[in-house]
Formats: structure tokens, C-alpha cells, sequence
């Protein structure tokens, strides 16, 4: 399908804490009770709409797991935003905010918003982290900040679209520059094949004009 | 390294004195040189002269300069030409291949290659040092690290890319490279990638999430698709590295809207035939065909076949695909695969299937390209590869679609019958009787699909007439089927039919009833079930024989009285026993060519004389086993119980019985000899008709086709050609066939009736002698129980005599 731009994302974060619910929540719109752990890395795919444009969503979700910590550094360069996700039921996954943030800094082109979100906001009863201590640590790093459950879905739209929101203001201020690939954006096929969507199969079968030659 | 210096020293001897200095010392002060001068060209001197002996004597450059070298790409980083020198040599020490300058040193470990690679990557930081010389821009030192790397993977895959994995950059630096604008260094730059991608899941990802196949898309695009060179073919092969097996980056590569940049790579165009196909161009389009089939693949989840297929549909892909099909001048194995992919394309999904069933191929008159496809996998003039793709891609069009199931069918029944064009019906009741083997297998089976979870068209098949001959009463499709399998002595066709008839009346009593009416078809299953030959493939006629005469007894609604469920339960008991029974199902699963066509649902095999077993019958087959088993066991036991409880009377009367039975069998023993001999002399005479008549039919059919004007190509695979225009020449051969045919036919009815009446007088006097035979064991068992009981009786009434005054005296 068309697409104004195309944004790629990672989730990062500790082991556990709802990455991969968080994509499955947002791409499938399911919860998924039982903990799969995530091999390596794991792509899900959506549009979203912001300001009028079809913005397409490529998301990388990566493994908590420290055996797969230097995997994940290789997809740090190439991504436009991060959601960086901890369980506010536990509270050593918020003290590791710290290391996820350094690594992040460290490998990532400097112009990558990150989301840092609280997952699992639907067990209040077992929580360990106040949603405060969450945003005084966006507000001392620089980040947004949301808290959310992949189970009852709540924000979990909004944390996805906001960052995205973020990406689309840097690029209205010129600060992304969008014609290097690496930063995570690309901009859609020209205009020219706008409404061809999900056109049938009718007229199909001469050469797309599409970005290349 | 010790054990290649000594062994350096054993084999060049210990110099002798006065002589000119060995290599072994060469190369010791060249490296002491390289490692220690302090002069920039002393050191790079020396790596020139390392690099000049290191083809001929990697052995001792090796052993001796592995480290130094090493050394000197940290070092001299700074110094372009030096490093350039230190990585060739490297290159060559861990070079996988021999070099021509080593032929004649048979002492040279043919892994040595292998070896020092062992040694170089015992460190991962020297690995971290050729990544770090990728960022060096000069295109000789660029060149020389991506082949250095390339030579490492191809001896240590595994090794390599866990390393390469450890290093937060590795994989996005060797992607960087794919956009060198130095040609030499993109194409070399494939070749790593193609290495380092190989079977390695996390790398294929993070390779995709580099934008790899924009990179190749637009490296394709520049190259012309299919029409250019080599490095067309090293952009698919990676492509396909990074989708095989792998969910994640198929996932991607739909998403990010690859499948419609596919799309130029099949434009074919028109005056392909003129053009001509070069090796290349074959290669090429055979790497994009694979590609597609990778990502409709039925080993893939039915989520990703199923989005994939749709859209390969509504952008045109499946169209582009079909007009290969129906282009002229495609080389054959292009064509092959072309058909497979088709199939996979349209595999359970009912558009696209729908799709490929309202193609027309452009022949005289115009016909369904389905219709043109099963014809070629009739005609034992193609190909054999191109006639098992034509089987896979008409299984796909029938797979979990009622509609493309009841199509197939409604072309035989008797109220649609459309004598003037062909149907796919018709041409696979063709092929099931046909002389050729191979398309009596491919007609069964292909029918065999259109009934798989398909009770509606199980019945529907059996309302289908076959007129076998002129004037006398039509037999059904089922009863000629049966009786072809008790004819033919060809195994091929012995499977093929017990399949068919196996998915056929699995769970559908009315098959099996129809079967068991038909003359002979429980005699013949018993017989081969029965049957004690250990090779292979007869055990694999047994084991089937077993399956089918199961499902009869599993699906039997009793309406065939002589053989109710009881009856044939009882039959296969005593004939066959339970243990027998279960050992022979037991053959199937263990036969080869079952076990290999379980695996794929196409049809994998290199010669014609595997063609065996199909996927789908392996599933029914797996699904049934257990409950076959079952069925004929729990039964069993009631039929003992029931035994025991038989009343103990009636001995004399039995005996009397028994007595007369015996008589009478000899006599029918008698009879049925003579009448065997009878039956087979008559039984031989049918059969030399029977294949002269077939004989006959074929020519005529091949003549029939020729005449219709698109006949298929003899030579060629193609599947059209112009009309012949020696029409009026066959029509009048044909005349002169087709009354030499009704002759035949005429003389094979008289010898048929006369046959067939003996038959049914045989199959009596058989059936007799099996109820009698079954009795005779009853009543054997039964004398020895009441002669047994005679005894105890007899000795307790002995023992009464002597006891009771005793026991009156107390
Ligand atoms: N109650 C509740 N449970 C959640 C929520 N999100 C995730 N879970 C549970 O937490 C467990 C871990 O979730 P995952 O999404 O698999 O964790 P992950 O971060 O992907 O873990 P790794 O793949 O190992 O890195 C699962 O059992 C989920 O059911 C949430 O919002 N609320
Ligand atoms: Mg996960």
C-alpha cells in the first residue's frame, strides 16, 4: 500500500516486560498471556495515520535476553524511533533503564526518539515503580513517557502513534535527514502510484515506475 | 603451530651447510624483517616477498608469519601498499583452494587452508581488525579484506558469523559496502554476503534490516532483471538466503512491498522465441521462480502463504507467471518450474485458483490452460519432470477447494457429458486406463484429489459410467477401477488404484459398499494382503491391500449382506490374522517412498520408477492407521467372547456334518481346478485382445489429437503449436482405425461374455469353498474342544466309578 513515509522502530527493554505483547497488541490487536521468549528478533508491520498521511510502521522486536544484547545493537543505527519499555511491577527492569539508555546513545544515530514506556499498568496491585519515578526519569533523559498495558491495550496505540507524531515533527523541523536510509525513514513510493492500494490484478504487469533507475 | 614447524622440518630436511638457504629460512628472515625492521619499506619489502612466496610455500609463510602478519594490519594500518600485502598473503595462506603452484607437493594437507583459518580466528579481535579495514576507502586494501573474508567464511561459517554477530557493527559495515560505487567492490561485496547469510537466521535479519533488498532491487533494476549478467543471479541467491525459513524476513519483505517489485523480473518479452534464452537468462529466471516459491511455500505458516498468495494475485504476479506458462519458446526446465510455482501460488486459495481456471491458452480451438496442462501429463512424449509439476500444480488448483473438486467431477457425470470438447474428467479416465504407467499413476492420484474431505463428490464419483464398449451395459468408474486392479501386474498402477480407492471410500460407505459389490474385489484384497513376498515394494501391496480391506471394514454399513462388516472382520482374521495385519499397515509407513513423500506434498523423485506414493495419501494414511487397528481389534475379542459362550452340543450332529462337508469339498476342489484352468487360458486370450485393442485406442487418440489442431508437440515441451494440415490424411486413417476398432471390440465382447460367465462360476465355486474352508476350521476346532471334553468327561466318569462307593461309605 502507498505510504507518505516509512518509519522503523525497535522495542527494547529487559526480559518479560511486554515487548512483544506491546507489537502483538498493536499489529494484531491480541494479548498473549503465556511468556514466548523471543529468539534474536521478531519484525511487525502497520499503517498509521498522522496529520492526514499513511505513515507506515516497520517494528523490530528484539529479545530482552543479555545473550542477545549484541543482536540487538545492530539494529540501533538503522531505526528512526525506540520504545524503551520496563515492568512497573518489577523493579529491577526500571533500574536497568540506565544501561538500555547507554547502549541506545551509544550505537543509534543521535536523532532517534525514544518512547520510554511502563508496561503492565493493568496490575496496580503489584506495582513497584510510581508512575512519577517514570517521568522524572523521561524528563531527566530527554524522553516521552507513557505507561501501558498490552493486556487491557490501554496507550498502547497512543505510544506507538506518539512516538511516530515525534519522528514527523523532526522532520517538518529539517532535522532528520530523510534521504539517508540509515536513519530509519523513507520516504513512499511517488505519488504517481497513489490510489493504486489494493487495486486488482486488472491492469497490472508493466514495470512499476517505482524510486529505482 | 608447533606441529607444522616440525613437520616443515621433516619434510624439507635439515639444510645443509654451504648450500643455498632453505625456505624454511627465507621465509624466517622475511618475516623477522617484516615484523622488526624499523624502516617502513623494509617492512613492506618484506610482505611483498611473503606475498610472492605465500602461493608456493603457504606452509612455511604460514606457520612461520601468521602472527606477524596479523600484526601488521594493526600496525602499518596507516600505510595502504604494506597492508594491501599482508592481506593477499593472508588470502592465500587460508585460501580454500589449492593453488596450481602446490600441485606437485602431495605433502600439503588438503585442509591446510582450514587450518590457519582455525589459527587466524582463534582470536576474534583479528576478525574486529578486518572489519575495521572495511572503512578503509582505498580499493585495493577494500578489495583484498572482502575476499579475505570471504575465503575465512567459506572455511568456518559458523565460526565466523557468531564473531561477526559479537560485533555491534559487523553486518551493517559489510552492507555499507553493497553501495560502493566501485562495481568490482559491490559484486565482490555479494559474494561475502551470500557467505555470511548462509543458514544463519539473526544475520538474515539484521541484513534485511539494512535495507538489503532495496539495495538489490535497485541492483536488479540497473542490471536489466532477467537479461543481465551473473550478478542478477548473486542478487536473487542472496535475496533467497534471507527469506528461506525465515518467517520474520518474509514477513518483511511483504510488508515492505517487495512482492510487487518482483514484478519486471517476469515480463517475458513477446519476441522472447527470436531472442532466445542464455544460460544466464535461464539461471536468472530460475533463482526468481525459486524466490517466489519461497515465500508462498507450503512449509511456510498458512498465514504468511495465504497474504503472500493474495497479493501475488492483485498485483499481476500470478498473471505474469501464466503468461510464461502460454509464452512459446520457454526452455523446458524454465517451463517445469514455472508450473510448480504456478501451483504454489494458487495452493488453497480460492481466487487464485479460481484464477488459473479461467485461463485460456492461446491454441486452436482455444482450451483452459488446465485442459492443455493434463494433457501433457498424460502424453509420455514430455518431459518427466515437467508431467510431475503439471500433477503438483493440478493438486494445488483441487486443494481445499470444493469448487475445483466438484468441476472435475461434474466433467464425467452422465448429464454434462459434452462430446465436443475435452475435459479434464475425460483425460484423466484416459490416462487411469491407459497403456503408460506412469500416466495411470498421474490420473489416479490427481482424481484421488478431487476427493480429499470431499464425501459430496465420493458419491457423486460414483454415479460416473464408463461405456467400455459399444452396445453392452456401461460399468461404473469404481467396479472398472476394481477390475483393473485385479488385471494389471504392474505395481505402479497396483498403488495407484489402491490409493485412490483407499481416499475414495474412507469415510464413505457407499464407496465401500459399491466396492464389495464389485466381482472379485475382496478376494483380490485378501489374496495380495495375504501374500508372503519380503521385497520392498511387494510388501508395500500388502500393507495396502490391508489398508483398504480396513477401511471396508471400518466403513461398512452392513448393506452388502454376503460381506457385512462382521463377516470381512472375521475374513481378514482368518485369513490374514490380526498380528499379520498389523505387521503389514506397519510395511507402509516404513517403506522409503512413503516416508520421502510424506514430507513435501510434491511429488519429489529423480526417476520415473519412484513414482509411488503421494503426499496426501500418507496423510490419510497417518490419520487412519491407528483407527483401522482399533476397528478390526476391539471386535476381535468380542468374537472370542462370543465363542467361548457357544453352547458344548451337539457333537454327533457336528461330526455328521463335517463328515459330508468333507466330501463335498473335494469335489468343489476338483471342479475349481478345472475351472482355473479354464479361467486363465480365457484370461490370457482376453488379455492379448484387451492390449491390442488398447494398442489401437492409443493410436487413435494420438491421431485424434494430432488432427485436433493443437496437439502437443512431440519434440518439444511447448504446449501449443500451429494447426496440422494433414487433417484430411489422419481423418481417413482414423476411419480405417476406428473400424478396425469396433471389429476388435465386437470379437473382445464375445470372449468377454464367455469369460465373464465363467468368472462368476469360478467366484461362486470360490466363495463356496472359502464358506466352506471357514467352516471346516470351525468345525476341526470344535471336534478337538468336544473330543477334548469327550476325554475329561469319559476319565471324571471313570473317576466317578471308583469314588463314588467311597463316597457312599462315608
Ligand atoms: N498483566 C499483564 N501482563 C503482561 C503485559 N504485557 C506482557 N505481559 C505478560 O508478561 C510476560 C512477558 O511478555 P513478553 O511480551 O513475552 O515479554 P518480552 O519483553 O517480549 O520478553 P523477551 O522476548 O524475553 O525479551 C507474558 O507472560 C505476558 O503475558 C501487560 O500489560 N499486563
Ligand atoms: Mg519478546
Amino acid at each position: 500500500m502507498a505510504y507518505a513515509y516509512l518509519f522503523k522502530y525497535i522495542i527494547i527493554g529487559d526480559t518479560g516486560v511486554g515487548k512483544s505483547c506491546l507489537l502483538l497488541q498493536f499489529t494484531d490487536k491480541r494479548f498473549q498471556p503465556v511468556h514466548d521468549l523471543t529468539i534474536g528478533v521478531e519484525f511487525g508491520a502497520r499503517m498509521i495515520t498522522i496529520d492526514g498521511k499513511q505513515i507506515k510502521l516497520q517494528i523490530w522486536d528484539t529479545a530482552g535476553q543479555e545473550a542477545f544484547r549484541s543482536i540487538t545493537r545492530s539494529y540501533y543505527r538503522g531505526a528512526a524511533g525506540a520504545l524503551l519499555v520496563y515492568d512497573i511491577t518489577r523493579r529491577d527492569t526500571f533500574n536497568h533503564l540506565t544501561t538500555w539508555l547507554e547502549d541506545a546513545r551509544q550505537h543509534s544515530n543521535s536523532n532517534m526518539v525514544i518512547m520510554l514506556i511502563g508496561n503492565k499498568s493493568d496490575l496496580e496491585s503489584r506495582r513497584e515503580v510510581k508512575k512519577e519515578e517514570g517521568e522524572a526519569f523521561a524528563r531527566e533523559h530527554g524522553l516521552v513517557f507513557m505507561e501501558t498495558s498490552a493486556k487491557t491495550a490501554a496507550n498502547v496505540e497512543e505510544a506507538f502513534i506518539n512516538t511516530a507524531k515525534e519522528i514527523y515533527e523532526k522532520i517538518q523541523e529539517g532535522v532528520f535527514d530523510i534521504n539517508n536510509e540509515a536513519n530509519g525513514i523513507k520516504i513512499g513510493p511517488q505519488h504517481s502510484n497513489a490510489g493504486a492500494g489494493g487495486a486488482g490484478g486488472a491492469g497490472a504487469g508493466g514495470a512499476p515506475p517505482g524510486g529505482c533507475c | 603451530m608447533d606441529f607444522l614447524k616440525s613437520g616443515l622440518k621433516t619434510v624439507l630436511g635439515a639444510p645443509e651447510p654451504g648450500q643455498q638457504p632453505s625456505v624454511a629460512e627465507t621465509v624466517e628472515r622475511l618475516v623477522e624483517r617484516a615484523s622488526n625492521s624499523t624502516l617502513l619499506e623494509d617492512r613492506r619489502d618484506a610482505c611483498r616477498a611473503l606475498k610472492a612466496m605465500s602461493r608456493k610455500y603457504r606452509l612455511e609463510v604460514g606457520a612461520q608469519g601468521l602472527d606477524t602478519l596479523r600484526q601488521i594490519l594493526e600496525l602499518d594500518k596507516a600505510d595502504n601498499e604494506t597492508v594491501n600485502y599482508a592481506l593477499d598473503t593472508l588470502n592465500n595462506i587460508v585460501s580454500p583452494s589449492q593453488f596450481e603452484e602446490e600441485e606437485d607437493k602431495p605433502h600439503i594437507p588438503m585442509n591446510i587452508g582450514d587450518q590457519f583459518t582455525e589459527m587466524f580466528i582463534k582470536d576474534p579481535h583479528n576478525i574486529q581488525l578486518l572489519l575495521d579495514l572495511l572503512d578503509e576507502y582505498d580499493f585495493r586494501v577494500r578489495l583484498s579484506t572482502v575476499q579475505l573474508l570471504i575465503s575465512l567464511l567459506t572455511n568456518r561459517t559458523k565460526d565466523i558469523q557468531e564473531i561477526i554477530l559479537d560485533k555491534p557493527m559487523g553486518v551493517s559495515k559489510m552492507m555499507d559496502l553493497l553501495s560502493d560505487n566501485r562495481e568490482v567492490i559491490r559484486n565482490e561485496t555479494l559474494l561475502l554476503l551470500i557467505k555470511l547469510t548462509k543458514g544463519n537466521a539473526n544475520i538474515q535479519k539484521i541484513v534485511a534490516f539494512e535495507n538489503a533488498f532495496d539495495r538489490l532491487f535497485e541492483i536488479l533494476c540497473t542490471e536489466g532483471y532477467s537479461d543481465g549478467g551473473i550478478i542478477v543471479e548473486d542478487c536473487l541467491l542472496l535475496m533467497l538466503n534471507l527469506l528461506k525459513n525465515n518467517s520474520s524476513n518474509i514477513n518483511f519483505f511483504k510488508e515492505g512491498s517487495y512482492i510487487q517489485k518482483m514484478l519486471p523480473m517476469f515480463n517475458i518479452p513477446d519476441n522472447s522465441e527470436e531472442a532466445g534464452w542464455s544460460p544466464q537468462k535461464v539461471s536468472n529466471v530460475h533463482c526468481m521462480l525459486q524466490l517466489v516459491r519461497t515465500l508462498v511455500s507450503p512449509s511456510n505458516s498458512a498465514q504468511i502463504v495465504s497474504n503472500c498468495q493474495k497479493i501475488m494475485n492483485n498485483v499481476g504476479l500470478l498473471n505474469s507467471l501464466c503468461n510464461i506458462l502460454m509464452a512459446s519458446g520457454v526452455p523446458a526446465d524454465i517451463l517445469t518450474e514455472t508450473i510448480n510455482t504456478v501451483g504454489e501460488v494458487v495452493r488453497g486459495d480460492a481466487t487464485n485458483q479460481e484464477f488459473i481456471g479461467t485461463v485460456i491458452a492461446p491454441s486452436y480451438p482455444p482450451r483452459p490452460a488446465i485442459i492443455v496442462l493434463l494433457m501433457s501429463m498424460v502424453n509420455e512424449k514430455q518431459p518427466f519432470p515437467l508431467r510431475c509439476a503439471v500433477l503438483y500444480c493440478f493438486q494445488c488448483y483441487l486443494y481445499r477447494n470444493e469448487v475445483s473438486q466438484a468441476n472435475l467431477v461434474q466433467t464425467l457425470l452422465p448429464s454434462s457429458t459434452d462430446v465436443s470438447s475435452l475435459t479434464s474428467g475425460q483425460i484423466l479416465c484416459g490416462g487411469l486406463f491407459s497403456s503408460d504407467l506412469l500416466s495411470n499413476w498421474f490420473s489416479a492420484v490427481a482424481l484421488m484429489h478431487a476427493l480429499i474431505d470431499n464425501t459430496t463428490q465420493k458419491e457423486q464419483l460414483l454415479r460416473v459410467l464408463l461405456a467400455t464398449n459399444i452396445g453392452s451395459t456401461p460399468v461404473s468408474l469404481l467396479h472398472q477401477c476394481t477390475l483393473l486392479l485385479q488385471q494389471t501386474t504392474k505395481l505402479q498402477s497396483k498403488v495407484a488404484l489402491l490409493m485412490l480407492l483407499a481416499q475414495w471410500t474412507a469415510h464413505c460407505p457407499a464407496a465401500v459398499g459399491c466396492f464389495l459389490r464389485a466381482n472379485g474385489a475382496v478376494a483380490c484384497l485378501v489374496n495380495h494382503t495375504s501374500c508372503n513376498e519380503h521385497d520392498d515394494n511387494d510388501c508395500l501391496l500388502q500393507g495396502l491391500s490391508a489398508f483398504l480391506l480396513a477401511i471396508c471394514i471400518h466403513f461398512n454399513d452392513d448393506s452388502v449382506t454376503n460381506h457385512s462388516a462382521d463377516s470381512l472382520r472375521q475374513l481378514l482374521l482368518k485369513r490374514v490374522g490380526l498380528e499379520t495385519f498389523t505387521a503389514k499397515l506397519g510395511e507402509v509407513s516404513r517403506h522409503e517412498l512413503y516416508n520421502r513423500a510424506a514430507k513435501h506434498p510434491q511429488l519429489r523423485v529423480a526417476a520415473p520408477a519412484d513414482v509411488l506414493v503421494d503426499y496426501e495419501f500418507c496423510k490419510l494414511f497417518k490419520s487412519l492407521e491407528g483407527v483401522l487397528i482399533q476397528s478390526v481389534q476391539i471386535k476381535q475379542e468380542n468374537a472370542v467372547n462370543e465363542e467361548r459362550q457357544s453352547s458344548e452340543a451337539d457333537l454327533q450332529q457336528y461330526k455328521q456334518v463335517i463328515r459330508l462337508q468333507d466330501t463335498r469339498l473335494s469335489e468343489l476342489l476338483q471342479q475349481l481346478e478345472a475351472l482355473a484352468g479354464q479361467a486363465a487360458s480365457l484370461q490370457s486370450a482376453l488379455n492379448d485382445s484387451l492390449a491390442a485393442n488398447s494398442l489401437l485406442k492409443d493410436e487413435n487418440t494420438l491421431l485424434k489429437a494430432q488432427v485436433s489442431a493443437n496437439s502437443l508437440p512431440q519434440s518439444q515441451p511447448n504446449l501449443v503449436q500451429p494447426p496440422d494440415p494433414r487433417i484430411g490424411e489422419y481423418e481417413a486413417r482414423i476411419q480405417q482405425l476406428t473400424d478396425e476398432v469396433t471389429q476388435l471390440t465386437r470379437d473382445l465382447n464375445v470372449v468377454r461374455e464367455s469369460q465373464k460367465n465363467s468368472t462368476e462360476e469360478l467366484e461362486k465355486m470360490k466363495k463356496d469353498q472359502d464358506d466352506l474352508l471357514e467352516l471346516l476350521a470351525d468345525q476341526d476346532l470344535k471336534l478337538n474342544e468336544y473330543n477334548m471334553k469327550l476325554l475329561t468327561m469319559v476319565s471324571s466318569i471313570e473317576g466317578d466309578n471308583v469314588i463314588e462307593p467311597e463316597e457312599n461309605s462315608t
